[in-house]
């Protein structure tokens, strides 16, 4: 079963300095119908004005994931990481025990669009880390792209971030007419989330910003679709 | 067990300071608390600024980095981490409008400067009393997790 969820029917806030739509209730908006799904808890779709961003703030127990799509993103925190990382790039921190952390646009001039994705690890109270790699934009065309994945469960070189969950993420750009299928295997859910542009899944129509879960699936056929294709995040959820 | 809120103010010219400030926050989100990290507005012109190696750079990073305490902090805040340098003169306009804008009858800790502690019981603060760490860093870091907790403890007494 699929059950799309459209970018318009997203949470949404706009503050100026940040516009932001919610696929799950976070901040000042609360949907007890949409508080994530499965293991994942957050996907937030930023655009951070240049110059602005989120000043130091706290984390516990929590796998977070930043990818961005256009510009660039400054991070720091309370493990002495200092870092500005832009598109095809994976970050990803476990918050665990607890960090404090800033995200800042570092550009004079333009703005940074970003996703965040938050996901519940298994474990609690574990010990906070941060991962960042960069990947080779054909990495991710007409291919899935592994952006995280369990703890523990790393092929060596797969340049994928470790988390505290059993999930796996990726990340991938179908152009027009280009298509690939990722097999789900029984009892585990799936889910998608629209980047940029448009994809088709299993055969149902997903603008930008769109997402949908997927249950009860053996498989997933992404396509890209429209006239450019598009660029989607995929989760393998337990 | 619900979050409590806890707020760090802290002054800094080099970034000393601001380390004890962030180590505490850590402490306070070990805690599970929500935190919110403010820095005493700079109060020396920029020819004083210059004259200090290091103090500019850290004065502009951290003037994009944080904003000054807000009246809100203070409503919002249930426990309150004040970290001052230890050279600083607690008379000293940046330390005495902050304690003068700190709303009394909360739980508290004090860092850096000896008899901060005191001020911060003089303007109407539970303080608490943290165990010493493995360095100043630790310290400050078990200053924040006793606040998270001390705080959470009060509210769970109230009626």
């Amino acid at each position: 079963m699929i059950t799309i969820r459209k970018a318009k029917d997203r949470g949404h806030a706009d503050h100026g300095w940040l516009n932001t739509w919610h696929t799950f209730s976070f901040a000042s908006y609360y949907d007890p119908a949409h508080m994530g799904f499965r293991s994942l808890r957050v996907i937030n779709d930023d655009r951070v004005a240049a110059g602005k961003g989120f000043g130091a703030h706290g984390h516990r127990d929590m796998e977070i994931i930043s990818y961005v799509l256009e510009g660039n993103l400054a991070h720091k925190d309370s493990m002495g990481e200092s870092r500005i990382i832009g598109p095809n790039t994976i970050q990803a921190m476990s918050a665990g025990t607890g960090i404090v952390h800033s995200e800042f646009n570092p550009s004079p001039k333009e703005p940074v669009h970003f996703l965040q994705i938050w996901i519940q690890p298994a474990e609690g109270d574990v010990k906070p880390s941060y991962h960042q790699m960069s990947f080779e934009p054909q990495e991710k065309r007409g291919k899935l792209r592994l952006l995280a994945a369990p703890h523990g469960d790393l092929a060596e070189g797969t340049g994928a971030a470790a988390i505290h969950q059993d999930a796996r993420v990726w990340a991938s750009e179908l152009g027009a007419g280009e298509s690939l299928t990722q097999p789900i295997a029984k009892g585990r859910f799936g889910y998608v989330q629209v980047a940029r542009g448009n994809i088709l899944l299993n055969g149902e129509k997903l603008g930008e910003g769109d997402s949908a879960s997927v249950s009860a699936e053996s498989s997933v056929t992404l396509a890209g679709d429209g006239s450019d294709g598009g660029e989607f995040i995929l989760f393998d959820l337990a | 067990m619900q979050d409590v809120n806890v707020v760090i103010v802290f002054y800094s010219r080099t970034g000393t300071t601001e380390k004890l400030a962030l180590a505490a926050a850590v402490g306070a989100v070990q805690g599970k608390a929500n935190i919110r990290l403010r820095r005493i507005p700079e109060t020396a012109g920029e020819e004083e600024i210059a004259r200090l190696p290091g103090w500019k750079e850290s004065h502009d990073r951290m003037s994009w980095e944080y904003i000054a305490p807000r009246e809100a902090d203070a409503a919002w805040a249930e426990g309150l981490v004040v970290a001052i340098p230890e050279w600083m003169d607690l008379a000293s306009p940046e330390v005495k409008n902050c304690l003068d804008a700190l709303p009394g009858g909360k739980v508290a800790a004090a860092l850096g400067r000896a008899g901060l502690d005191q001020a911060l019981t003089a303007a109407g603060m539970t303080l608490v009393q943290p165990e010493t760490g493995e360095d100043a860093l630790d310290s400050a870091r078990l200053a924040g997790v006793r606040v998270a907790e001390t705080a959470r403890a009060a509210r769970q007494n109230q009626p």
